[in-house]
């Protein structure tokens, strides 16, 4: 290790430590490495730049982010949550199924976990807790943990930022995470029946079955989103960054014209908001094209790749490695660091061990998003403990069921590449 | 420490706060006017793609030309640039970028102080001092030319008019810190972070 990677290292790590802006640690830190290699700290904004321009791909983020909050705004989500306590709220258990069922077919229209959370999710742990049939550490819990679903079914924020670093196909990506998200659901809701029977909370009464029809009507052109998107990206009719438009933009008719639920103040504070959130995401992804340039000048991704090739390991226990690394990491990172700065210097590794970058990408991304969840430094355990009020101890002390149910779903991912692959195989992937 | 009496007299300190209010929402403005453009402009683009397959249109519509789109693609990265680091430099607060705040907080209200003059000192010298360097390294970019913006802005621009925009994020945010330094030193910090 070079005395200016050195000096990157320990301005960025005593930064962050300090509480300063992530973005801001990496950027200060990628200058000492300038400076003190003889570079001069200039280039840091001309590699930025010159990445964030040539990104086209990147474009889907802020999009994705303005279809989530015009979602969230009007009434599509109200809607959705009225159709899934139709469907599955009469069993035991039933609020904590509708919350999965709920973030399943949100997560096929939203590609930010933090959305579903803040959004949805706030709505459906006020039903959960008004009648108060569930703790409102259980409730926060199950919310949080089926968030982490939202980006592994496509459209997904983090895939095209692993798209981004590693080249592979976008499309293939989010294909590939359908079956995962799925299996994912199914646990969840698995642990949740267990659960419920365990510690038997009460039913609630029943919706019925005659009102099923009038709610899916309600809910209809909501539920076509999901199926809208995936038509047009696989039917090659958008590419997956104007699907992200494509979804704003039904989301907006739908709330305007046919729920007339948004009024033009409200637009443009959702302008502001998504403005807001996209600009701190940007400057993530800012820092992360300069990091990885100065990981890229020192050679890091082929000395990891060596090292593990003189260790010789086999793909299943490098993947397991990594997993595990992922996990700890996932601690105390949020997922899109993890997603920019440390996946890309598996990358070489995994290509010399012959495993394939949209397994890889998919596993890796559920991977980041379990890390959302998991204590002490947990995003969505903070953005719920913000829209709700209700203690971190408390959610923290639910979350642990959930947690490892979705472990073993990850693990179960990691040795069955096939599992992942089977979609992007059945349209054309050829890995 | 005691509080010591502003020194501008009351109406001049309304006038600031007017001020500052008045500029913060129009930094807002541009910045959800940005994000619409952005939004429209991929709306136009799907549009123009597919009309132009719909026989007899490109003769009765000749706006919808897809031959005088070909810049959509690169003005929405344009936009995109700017509204990252417009954002940063004015619309972004601290407490919405992500922080490890765990030790930040845990720590006494008077090692936080010391916690938020240190980094917003680091930032704020950091970023300062990349300035002459940065434009020293975008100065050959006054030459080059954009792929296909001419159509829409203008012969005149050049790729260094629209890095320019970080020129700007590196000033305001530096001062911005300098600022919440200087705060820190005088009145402490709030839990939030140095420029809360």
């Amino acid at each position: 290790m070079s005395m200016a990677f050195l000096a990157c290292l320990v301005v960025l790590f005593w930064l962050s430590a300090l509480g300063a802006p992530i973005a801001y640690a990496i950027l200060i830190g990628s200058f000492a490495y300038l400076a003190v290699d003889g570079q001069g700290i200039g280039i840091a904004g001309k590699v930025m730049m010159d990445g964030m321009y040539a990104s086209f791909i990147l474009l889907a983020v802020p999009l994705f982010i303005v279809a989530a909050n015009i979602m969230n705004a009007g009434t599509i989500s109200d809607r959705l949550l009225g159709f899934c306590v139709a469907l599955v709220g009469r069993f035991r258990g039933g609020l904590g199924h509708v919350n999965i069922v709920c973030s399943l077919i949100f997560s096929g229209m939203s590609g930010s976990a933090v959305a579903d959370a803040a959004g949805i999710g706030k709505i459906i742990i006020g039903m959960m807790t008004k009648s108060g049939q569930y703790p409102r550490g259980y409730a926060a819990a199950i919310t949080a943990a089926s968030a982490t679903i939202g980006p592994v079914i496509p459209p997904s924020i983090p895939m095209v930022l692993y798209a981004l670093i590693s080249n592979t196909s976008i499309g293939y990506l989010f294909l590939g995470g359908i079956v995962p998200g799925l299996l994912m659901g199914a646990v969840l809701m698995i642990m949740n029946a267990w659960i419920a029977h365990r510690r038997g909370f009460a039913l609630e009464s029943p919706v019925p079955l005659t009102e099923l029809p009038a709610r899916t009507v309600k809910a209809f052109p909501a539920l076509l989103m999901p199926a809208l998107l995936l038509y047009g990206i696989y039917g090659g009719v958008t590419t997956p960054t104007e699907a992200a438009a494509v979804a704003a933009f039904y989301a907006l008719l739908l709330s305007v014209l046919v729920y007339r639920a948004l009024t033009l103040r409200a637009l443009v504070q959702i302008l502001v908001e998504s403005a807001r959130s996209s600009a701190a995401v940007g400057l993530v992804i800012g820092g992360a094209l300069i990091l990885n340039y100065v990981v890229a000048s020192e050679n890091i991704p082929a000395l990891v790749a060596q090292s593990l090739v003189g260790l010789d390991v086999s793909a299943t226990q490098f993947l397991l490695g990594v997993m595990v690394v992922l996990l700890l990491l996932g601690c105390v990172l949020d997922a899109t660091t993890i997603i920019l700065v440390i996946i890309p210097l598996f990358l070489p590794a995994c290509r010399d061990l012959g495993i394939d970058l949209v397994h890889f990408g998919v596993i890796a991304v559920i991977n980041c998003m379990i890390g959302l969840i998991t204590p002490p430094y947990g995003i969505l355990l903070f953005v719920i403990n913000a829209v709700t009020r209700i203690p971190l101890s408390e959610m923290i002390g639910e979350i642990w069921p959930f947690l490892a149910i979705l472990v073993l779903a990850l693990l179960v991912l990691v040795v069955t590449p096939d599992v992942v692959l089977w979609l992007p195989r059945l349209f054309g992937y050829a890995g | 420490m005691a509080l010591r009496r502003p020194f501008l007299p009351a109406f001049a300190g309304h006038a600031m706060t007017f001020l500052t209010t008045t500029l913060s929402r129009a930094a807002q403005g541009v910045a959800a006017a940005l994000m619409a453009a952005m939004f429209l402009t991929f709306v136009l683009q799907i549009t123009v793609r597919y009309s132009a397959r719909l026989p007899g249109l490109a003769e009765h519509l000749p706006a919808l030309d897809p031959s005088l789109y070909g810049w959509t693609l690169e003005f929405c990265l344009l936009l995109w640039v700017w509204l990252v680091f417009w954002g940063n430099a004015f619309v972004v607060r601290e407490q919405d970028h992500v922080r490890f705040d765990i030790l930040y907080l845990a720590v006494s209200p008077r090692l936080r102080r010391w916690f938020a003059i240190a980094a917003g000192l680091a930032i704020a010298i950091g970023l300062l001092a990349s300035i002459g360097p940065t434009w020293e390294k975008f100065h050959i970019l006054r030459l080059k030319k954009t792929a296909t913006l001419a159509p829409l802005l203008g012969d005149w621009i050049r790729m260094r008019d629209i890095y320019a925009v970080y020129v700007v994020f590196l000033g305001a945010v530096g001062l911005r810190y300098a600022w919440g330094v200087w705060r820190a030193f005088r009145h402490g910090v709030s839990d939030q972070g140095p420029t809360a």
